[in-house]
């Protein structure tokens, strides 16, 4: 198991933003970190549906419908499924140091989220490769990419979960199924019901210092890091070409 | 020329969009896409462009994956489930 540590974690709250924004300020980030690893914590507003880097848009996603709700929807940089993205805190960690294996390099990131979990009260355990889970029941969802020497892994953790509001955006492999499947998924995933969002950033960031025994800088983005962020949000994560690729 | 789709359900879902030349049995275009994870991302668009041109039938397909895995670390599928995908949208 890795014996990495960090002195400091600078910690940048981003606010609830739009989906490409959200994606974008992400990707700025893996370009800009420097020797002192990023936590960055965020929302989505209005809510999302992001699919995996590999995920084929119009497969998976019901375009037209969340046009029509108001739901954004953009493509990850990181491979895994489609997530509505309501109710919930993302994270995501930027590092440049971080152990070489994927598996144990899950583990390392989710045991933060686990120990920033259980500290609210809850009994929360690490599955492989890349979720949290509760009783069983998925309560957070991970992804990581690796650029150019950098890591970053996000996920979410849900603090309310409407699996019938997800399915009314989300396609089915089949719709003969489509019941089946929603209850099937109420039945692996839950959330942390009761938690705010700030209680949970406020654990998140605790137990990001306890874990890598580090001193938390508390930042905002750089002139720089938004002027980047803003340019990929529309040359990028708001076009058909990348959203649509597959 | 015909088009053909396949959903195959691994460890991850692969779902592949292919386009195949029905005479010849080869392979003109193939999409792969699913909730698995590749490293690096980008070698997926390598192995799409390396199987064009291949002919639809295990053996090719699944040696043809497994040299392109040998550098690549995935999970969600293997190179028989892969192949498995491919061969599937010709029935």
């Amino acid at each position: 198991m890795s014996t990495i540590r960090y002195d400091k974690i600078r910690t940048v709250e981003t606010g609830f933003n739009s989906a490409a924004l959200n994606m974008a300020i992400d990707e700025a980030l893996i370009e800009s970190v420097s020797e002192v690893p990023i936590l960055r914590i965020y929302g989505w507003r209005p809510a999302a549906v992001s699919i995996g880097y590999f995920q084929s848009m119009n497969e998976e996603v019901d375009v037209p419908k969340c046009r029509e709700v108001g739901v954004d929807i953009v493509r990850r940089l990181t491979g895994g499924g489609a997530v509505l993205h309501e109710n919930e805190l993302t994270y995501s960690f930027i590092s440049r140091r971080y152990p070489q294996n994927i598996v144990e390099s899950y583990k390392w990131i989710c045991d933060a989220i686990v120990i920033s979990i259980n500290r609210l009260g809850f009994d929360a355990s690490f599955v492989p490769l890349n979720d949290i889970v509760i009783a069983g029941k998925k309560v957070s969802g991970n992804a990581q990419t690796r650029r150019k020497g950098v890591l970053l892994q996000h996920g979410t953790i849900l603090l309310d979960v409407n699996v019938n509001k997800m399915f009314s955006v989300l396609k089915v492999p089949s719709e003969k199924l489509r019941g089946k499947i929603i209850k099937d998924v109420k039945e692996r995933v839950t959330s942390l019901a009761g938690t705010t969002y700030d209680d949970m950033a406020t654990s998140l960031k605790t137990s990001f210092a306890v874990k890598f025994e580090a001193k938390l800088i508390a930042d905002t983005l750089s002139i720089e890091e938004i002027s980047r962020a803003r340019w990929l949000t529309e040359r990028k994560y708001s076009n058909k070409e990348w959203n649509f690729r597959r | 020329m015909r088009k053909a789709h396949n959903i195959y359900k691994s460890e991850k879902l692969i779902r592949i969009m292919l386009e195949y030349d029905e005479i010849k049995n080869t392979i003109s275009s193939i999409t792969i896409s699913g909730d698995f994870f590749l490293y690096p991302e980008e070698a997926l668009e390598i192995l799409e462009a390396n199987l064009v041109g291949k002919r639809l039938e295990k053996e090719t397909l699944k040696q043809e994956i497994d040299n392109f895995l040998k550098g690549i670390e995935v999970y969600g599928f293997n190179s028989t489930s892969l192949t498995e995908a491919i061969v599937g949208c010709r029935t």
